[in-house]
């Protein structure tokens, strides 16, 4: 269960953004992640709003989480991309080049990103 | 009054945390240090590889060892009597060692009073593949114990690690063949180094250290 973890690494980075924009509060954080992060969304959910309840400022916040797709890049042709929707029976991940047919193919993280921060701030 | 703003950040959750890794693994490599990342199941057998290396190195390395585990000193204890330092982070509730864990141990030694570091993960084939510590070489331990299916299970923590070892090739039987586990790991990620170990016999064991790019004593 590392989405406290990943919670925390949010709502600290957004801490700072409050801070540089004098912020009366956050209203919104959208965040993205591939489909391989192994990010549980109600699970990040949970934690955002266990933390920011002792918040003042983030207090009643919303967090979103946006789900990229996929992306390869392809060790025999150097594609980069979507992986082909074909699905390898035995190999969870193990993706087909939607160019090549090749299955020596390099998954890309796409790692929890911070896309955007809503602010309530001053007049 | 007030209004509101939407900010873009576009920016990594993890990027505080990568920021540390990238310290630790720059300074490691300035001072010509050797810093591995130990990854696997609870039981795989990393404690023991470790006592096994620490062992055979202790009479020409200074070795240091953080171990991470939600509660108790006692892998950092084994290791400790096989020559090595040791230090152990009790993670509480925490399934992973994170980059500023590992700095605020490094903070409290001289790093140049050692000659090679490891960590050894908190035990799961997870969380710890998400996050980066700072070491040079990170490597997965499994075991014949955990199944023929294991690393089919878990691809992601194998499409990160540079080496996989198989632990416990003593006990390999008729019914299980340690192949499958090897032709995983290789399918999963191409290239791996896949090395078959015992911990207990000693198997393996110096192949492991040739791979890390250590001399022997």
């Amino acid at each position: 269960m590392h989405e406290y973890s990943l919670a925390v690494a949010i709502i600290d980075q957004v801490k700072a953004i409050v801070k540089q924009h004098k912020a009366n509060r956050v209203k919104k954080i959208t965040v993205s992640a591939g489909p391989y992060e192994m990010v549980i969304p109600d699970l990040l959910y949970e934690a955002y709003d266990i933390i920011v309840d002792e918040l003042d400022k983030f207090r009643g916040s919303k967090l979103e989480l946006i789900m990229k797709p996929a992306e390869i890049t392809c060790l025999n042709c150097d594609y980069k991309g979507e992986p082909s929707k074909e699905k390898d029976e035995e190999f969870a991940f193990n993706f087909k080049c939607s160019k090549c047919d090749s299955r020596d193919t390099h998954l890309n993280m796409q790692y929890l990103t911070i896309e955007t921060v809503d602010l309530e701030i001053p007049e | 009054m007030a209004k509101e703003k939407k900010i873009v950040v576009k920016k990594q959750a993890y990027i505080a945390n990568d920021e540390i890794a990238d310290q630790i693994r720059v300074e490691m490599e300035e001072k010509n240090k050797l810093f591995f990342n130990i990854m696997g199941s609870i039981g795989a057998g990393k404690t023991l590889l470790l006592e096994r290396i620490a062992e055979k190195l202790s009479s020409k390395y200074r070795i240091f060892v953080i171990n991470g585990d939600v509660a108790t000193t006692i892998d950092a204890d084994r290791i400790a009597k096989q020559g090595a330092t040791t230090v152990q982070i009790n993670t509480g509730g925490g399934c992973h060692l994170t980059a500023k864990l590992i700095l605020s141990e490094l903070d409290k030694i001289d790093i140049d009073s050692y000659d090679i570091f490891f960590a050894e993960n908190v035990g799961n084939l997870i969380c710890p593949s998400s996050w980066d510590i700072g070491a040079q070489l990170n490597i997965v331990v499994v075991s014949i114990t955990e199944g023929e299916y294991v690393i089919k299970k878990h691809p992601i923590i194998f499409k990160g690690a540079d080496i996989a070892i198989i632990n416990k090739c003593d006990i390999e039987g008729s019914d299980f063949d340690s192949k499958v586990l090897r032709e995983d790991a290789t399918k999963i990620k191409s290239g791996m180094k896949v090395i078959c170990t015992s911990a207990k016999t000693g198997l393996g064991v110096d192949e492991l250290i040739n791979t890390l790019g250590i001399k022997f004593p």
